[in-house]
């Protein structure tokens, strides 16, 4: 009888100390949904490099009983890389590293494209503050609508660490459905003289410009605004690696190696934001609809100056070219390209297009900053 | 004094001509640095001023004119250019002038097609 015992008091306390047994249905949707996002990852490949990971994080955050957050350990130093905004100033850098400013310089006006498609942040900050967020919070909700995922995490770090999860989630999202979204706004909102107007080529950037470029902007902008001085120094750094000519391992390593390792830390870490307790909530899905709201209002400002562009310049500048504006680099330039040709078969609108595209990535880190000056606690 | 601002209208506003303005700002010195920049070759020198002034000689309709063939090409060569263009339909056109182009664009195009033509030949 002794061993019966001592044997069911075991397989008892096995079970008790067992994630089924502290297992919710709270968990058990959050898997389900982070199945449907490696679904979406895997099968549909939207953005596969980074909901992939953010599927799997979300999936690990419901396991019960882990400890992940509260024992030292990888998840916990993943956690803090996050917390205390190391990652994404690093993928600022290998998105530096990668990002071609020449497009930018050759043509500076498409710089206000990418300032009108901050509109939408705007918008939606104003649409959350309305719904009872606080100011900061809302700040962190409007960011999803610059459609630049490392930014969108700095700022729910800095200014509302409770929504982080579904903040990323929605931002890394939208940005992988970016081929579904703003197509028809840019057919509703233009016309199809209008999508077909072929730009003239752009002039030849020199390698001064590139070189010079990247310093002085990181000195200007991380004066005018401290608080992102290190996203702008970090993308500004990357591009100097690229374009000095003098590091090529540095650049190398920025835009592969080292940008892989950050992505695959930050996407599980964010994932791992998602659990039920903070994710199941009316909050989470009012942010997913502001997001889109932030999303759609970026696109279509930036389509609305892209058509005053347009009359002013006697016809010279295609519209769709400011729908590029948030920053979801090279997806929504992508985009513009794709429309265009459409139109037009003869049209090749990809690199004007990466102008306001670029300029996008640097708008939305100064609404990020100014926000973050006039809103922090 | 409290300044923190709480009407979104205002924060929206404040925060788009600030996004704006930094912009600007950055686009002026884009073009500082294009204006400055010390390697780009001078355009070639305006006309001065007291140059006399030339009139535009008048566009004449065009004649029927033999084409002009740079000294050193030979009959053959033009014979040969003359027909490539006819067996690939260019018939509706007139070959105007024929001279070395000294383009070495060209040179790499042959050498590529060789090397593209030689390996379909495999």
């Amino acid at each position: 009888m002794d061993i019966l015992s001592a044997f069911v008091t075991s397989i008892q306390s096995v079970w008790l100390d067992s994630g089924f047994a502290s297992f919710t249905v709270g968990n058990f949707i959050m898997i389900l949904v982070g199945m449907v996002l490696l679904y979406m990852a895997i099968v549909k490949e939207f953005e596969p490099l980074l909901l992939a990971p953010i599927a799997f994080g979300c999936i690990m955050a419901n396991f019960p009983r882990t400890g992940f957050l509260e024992d030292p350990g990888v998840m916990q130093l993943i956690h803090y890389g996050i917390q205390f905004e190391i990652f994404p100033p690093l993928i600022f850098l290998g998105v530096g590293a990668m990002t071609d400013f020449g497009p930018l310089l050759a043509n500076p006006n498409t710089l206000f494209l990418g300032a009108a498609a901050q509109f939408g942040v705007f918008i939606s900050l104003a649409g959350a503050m309305l719904l009872g967020f606080t100011a900061q919070e809302a700040a962190a909700i409007g960011i999803i609508g610059g459609a630049d995922g490392p930014t969108a995490i700095y700022m729910a770090s800095k200014m509302a660490p409770n929504l982080l999860g579904a903040i990323a989630v929605a931002a890394y999202s939208y940005m992988s459905l970016v081929p579904l979204i703003q197509p028809p706004i840019m057919k509703l909102m233009t016309s199809k003289e209008e999508r077909a107007v072929k730009m003239d080529q752009l002039r030849s950037v020199t390698k001064f410009e590139r070189v010079v470029f990247p310093i002085s902007a990181a000195i200007i902008i991380s004066l005018l605004l401290p608080p992102v001085a290190a996203l702008i120094s970090m993308l500004m750094l990357g591009n100097l690696f690229r374009e000095s000519g003098v590091t090529d391992r540095l650049s190398d390593t920025s835009q592969n190696a080292l940008c892989n390792i950050v992505t695959i830390f930050l996407a599980t870490g964010t994932g791992m934001t998602m659990n039920a307790e903070s994710f199941l909530t009316v909050q989470t899905i009012e942010i997913i609809l502001l997001g889109l709201l932030a999303f759609a209002g970026g696109t279509a400002a930036g389509l609305l100056l892209g058509k005053v562009m347009c009359r002013l310049s006697g016809g010279k500048i295609n519209p769709l070219i400011g729908s590029a504006g948030v920053s979801a680099v090279p997806m929504a330039a992508r985009v513009s390209q794709m429309v265009g040709q459409k139109a037009n078969p003869s049209n090749f609108l990809l690199m004007h297009a990466m102008g306001p595209n670029v300029a996008g990535v640097i708008g939305t880190a100064v609404a990020a900053g100014t926000m973050m000056a006039m809103l922090a606690k | 004094m409290d300044t923190q601002v709480s009407n979104p209208i205002v924060i929206m506003l404040i925060n788009m001509t600030i996004v704006f303005a930094v912009l600007f700002v950055l686009s002026l010195y884009i073009r500082l640095i294009h204006a400055i920049d010390p390697t780009v070759k001078p355009s070639p020198a305006a006309p001065k001023a007291d140059t006399p002034k030339v009139d535009a000689p008048k566009v004449l309709p065009p004649k029927a004119a033999a084409p002009s063939v740079q000294e050193g090409i030979s009959g053959e060569t033009v014979a040969a250019i003359a027909a490539a263009l006819a067996s690939v339909g260019v018939g509706f056109s007139r070959v105007k002038a024929i001279r070395v182009a000294h383009r070495p664009g060209w040179t790499c195009a042959v050498r590529s097609e060789g090397l593209t033509s030689s390996k379909k030949n495999k």
